[in-house]
């Protein structure tokens, strides 16, 4: 469950992007680690200058919420190849992953970070002769919150119907007056936000490291080929799909955990060639 | 240097001849020594790619404030060590286009398997840190002539399984392996097993995990070893992996309930915070322990420089690496008197290396006649009583690779069979 939620925000911020933009945006896993790498960085330092130890959960938002600061101008690189061919597409969006990885090498070494033991203030629980860290519950709970927000963002609100509109017949809606580059730019933030929040929220109870933006990008593929391209239900019930075979696949055949997981995504394919949940909102 | 076409036309040429009178690399016999070295600078292992840098580092600066090898500084050429396709690209730059006169360093048993043939391709005298040439728990090069192996990767295994026997016999019931997914993790756990049998300790193995080398999330593999409730956990991680999973672990209130063996963690104590990690767990150092009472002064010197330098305790790696220097640096010496005074050819040094034995950081090591290290293994149960925010051991015991390491030519497996217990 706990891995379901890492997958699903990092997935959550593809889909949206792919959805609107149609841009196959690999960077996502990028903005998941420097969410990570920043949130440690920022929490060390509001510690140090005293913050109380529970308080830190909201300096991680902050921290998400500040790179996600990075969307805009990555949109704005993107911005020129948005009529050219996917695999451009692709290519420039991995080339910003290589390019992601240096910066890390050369702000927080290559060296994984950690962030101490802080992420225990907020207890443990026993349940049923288990013992589960209070907080990994809160990265659970604030999975399935971003979660139920995102559906609501997109089914109730104004915001909601032109991204919708916008990624069902980009002319139709610029011919009724959407601000496309505004709208881009919009969504792109809100994709690359989902990206940051998520690694600093999950990051205290794991670690962050230089190869964890691609191994997410490989994981969050399989997410995205179960749900469906551009579906936010796909990732959502992908993103579970993925993490729950995995956590069965260790307990009881752990040599087959990566098998376990492609086999669902060869059987969808070849059930379902488009996903699960295609064509869904956004 | 300033090289015009035409001296540049004539190097070249010069190359050309030697190249083509089939010479091997020349070495040159004035102007320093030239020691290549193979580091891992980044991933998980790059932190104990650092630390053999810093022993290779103090090594040098000391023979050459010693005045150098015969009268000739050592002069460091440093390449990355990182997949085996890459590490071989460089080690063929570092010999062929460096014209090192040897070659120390590899980490990576992987990388191992990868140069150790290419060394006696190219006759390029190497000197491993770590890396061995094993594939699963036997040798591949029982004869090599360049390539010189660090000890077996099972070694921490084997005595953390001696240990484990002398310590919880008839207290352990189950046993379960979390291990990384590779040839080291694999080999260490089959080496516990062997072990456990050889003890008749009568353990059932209840699970075996093998997560990827580099994995930061192990919250479905603690989950798994919550609903086994093994009696112990074995462990060989050496990298964050070992304190990321034991923060997970202690979270998920996992240790308290279970014993823990962790073979090569020591080589990270300092991430091993007292915060997470238990007291009277089995913690292996590998060949160095940063505190030991009973160490030597070259060893508490150079603990000294270590944290004054970098504010961190030592590890193995710079112990691997240290060994590398002097051992060179005895065997030429060694080599030349035999030579008559005149500086030796890398034939004449690999001979001299055959069985010699020099101080290092952890105590006097050697060479094999097959090219295989020995040296001294630390190790011991965890404690809270020190001043720092991380464990340590003791009292810390020693095993030489006399008691830990299969002999030259032996199968892992008799060997065991054959211990008197």
């Amino acid at each position: 469950m706990f891995h379901a939620a890492t997958l699903f925000l990092v997935a959550a911020g593809l889909q949206l992007v792919f959805g609107v933009q149609k841009i196959v945006n690999l960077a996502c896993g990028s903005f998941y680690a420097l969410g990570a790498y920043f949130g440690i960085s920022l929490v060390t330092w509001a510690l140090q200058a005293g913050l109380p130890p529970p308080l830190f959960l909201p300096v991680l938002l902050v921290a998400g919420l500040l790179l996600a600061a990075i969307g805009p101008l990555v949109e704005r690189l993107l911005r020129l190849i948005y009529d050219r061919d996917e695999s451009f597409q692709m290519l420039l969006t991995f080339a910003l992953v290589l390019m992601f990885e240096d910066v890390i090498r050369r702000l927080w070494g290559t060296s994984p970070y950690q962030l101490g033991q802080i992420y225990l203030v907020y207890g443990q629980l026993r349940v049923a002769g288990l013992t589960i860290p209070v907080y990994n519950l809160i990265v659970i709970a604030a999975g399935l919150a971003i979660a139920v927000l995102m559906g609501w963002l997109l089914a109730r609100t104004r915001f909601g119907r032109i991204v919708r509109a916008s990624a069902e017949n980009r002319a139709m809606s610029e011919a009724l007056g959407v601000d496309m580059s505004r709208l881009y730019t919009r969504v792109f933030t809100l994709g690359t936000a989902l990206g940051t929040v998520g690694g600093a929220l999950v990051v205290p109870a794991t670690a962050a490291s230089i190869e964890i933006a691609v191994e997410l990008i490989v994981e969050a593929f399989a997410v995205v080929v179960i749900g469906g391209l551009g579906s936010m239900r796909g990732a959502f019930v992908g993103a579970l799909i993925v993490g729950i075979m995995r956590a069965v696949a260790i307990a009881t055949y752990p040599e087959v955990e990566m098998l376990a997981i492609y086999l669902v995504v060869v059987a969808v394919l070849v059930l379902r060639p488009a996903g699960l949940f295609a064509k869904a909102a956004a | 240097m300033n090289t015009t076409r035409r001296n540049f036309i004539k190097i070249l040429g010069g190359g050309t001849a030697a190249a083509g009178i089939g010479v091997a690399p020349a070495f040159a016999q004035t102007g320093p020594v030239k020691m290549g070295v193979l580091v891992i600078k980044s991933g998980v292992a790059a932190q104990v790619g650092e630390s053999g840098l810093r022993g290779t580092q103090w090594g040098v600066d000391r023979v050459n404030a010693g005045g150098g090898i015969l009268g000739r500084k050592i002069e460091l050429v440093v390449e990355e060590e990182s997949s085996p396709k890459d590490t071989v690209e460089r080690f063929r730059k570092l010999a062929l286009q460096n014209k090192a006169d040897v070659i120390t360093g590899g980490i990576s048993t992987g990388v191992g398997l990868a140069l150790g043939p290419v060394a006696e391709e190219l006759k390029a005298l190497w000197l491993s840190w770590d890396a061995t040439t094993q594939k699963g728990v036997e040798e591949t090069m029982p004869n090599p002539k360049y390539a010189f192996r660090s000890c077996d990767n099972e070694c921490e295994a084997i005595m953390a399984s001696i240990i484990t026997a002398r310590n919880w016999k008839g207290k352990i019931k189950t046993v379960a392996g979390i291990n990384p997914d590779y040839s080291y993790g694999r080999d260490n756990w089959a080496a516990f097993l062997a072990v456990m049998k050889r003890y008749d300790m009568g353990v059932t193995p209840v699970a075996d995990l093998w997560p990827k080398l580099g994995t930061t999330d192990f919250t479905s593999h603690v989950a798994a070893l919550q609903q086994v409730k093994a009696d112990l956990i074995f462990s060989c991680f050496w990298a964050a992996d070992a304190s990321i999973f034991l923060k997970q672990a202690h979270a998920a209130g996992l240790i308290p309930a279970t014993r823990l063996v962790f073979t090569t963690a020591g080589g990270v104590h300092e991430t091993l915070k007292k915060a997470f990690t238990p007291e009277g767990m089995i913690l292996g150092y590998n060949t160095m322990y940063f505190e030991d009472p009973k160490a030597s002064a070259l060893q508490k010197e150079f603990v000294k420089w270590h944290y004054e330098k970098f504010k961190e305790w030592p590890n193995y790696e710079s112990d691997h690496a240290y060994f590398t220097v002097v051992a060179y640096k005895a065997a030429v010496e060694r080599a030349a008197k035999a030579a008559g005074g005149k500086w030796p050819t890398a034939e004449q040094i690999i001979p001299a290396l055959e069985g010699l034995e020099v101080e290092s950081l952890s105590g006097m090591r050697r060479y094999r006649q097959d090219h295989i290290m020995e040296a001294n293994f630390y190790q011991g149960l965890t404690t809270y009583k020190n001043a720092y925010d991380f464990v340590t051991v003791n009292p810390v015991e020693m095993m030489t690779t006399k008691q830990v390491q299969k002999p030259s030519g032996v199968g892992l497996y008799d060997w065991i069979n054959g211990w008197k217990v």
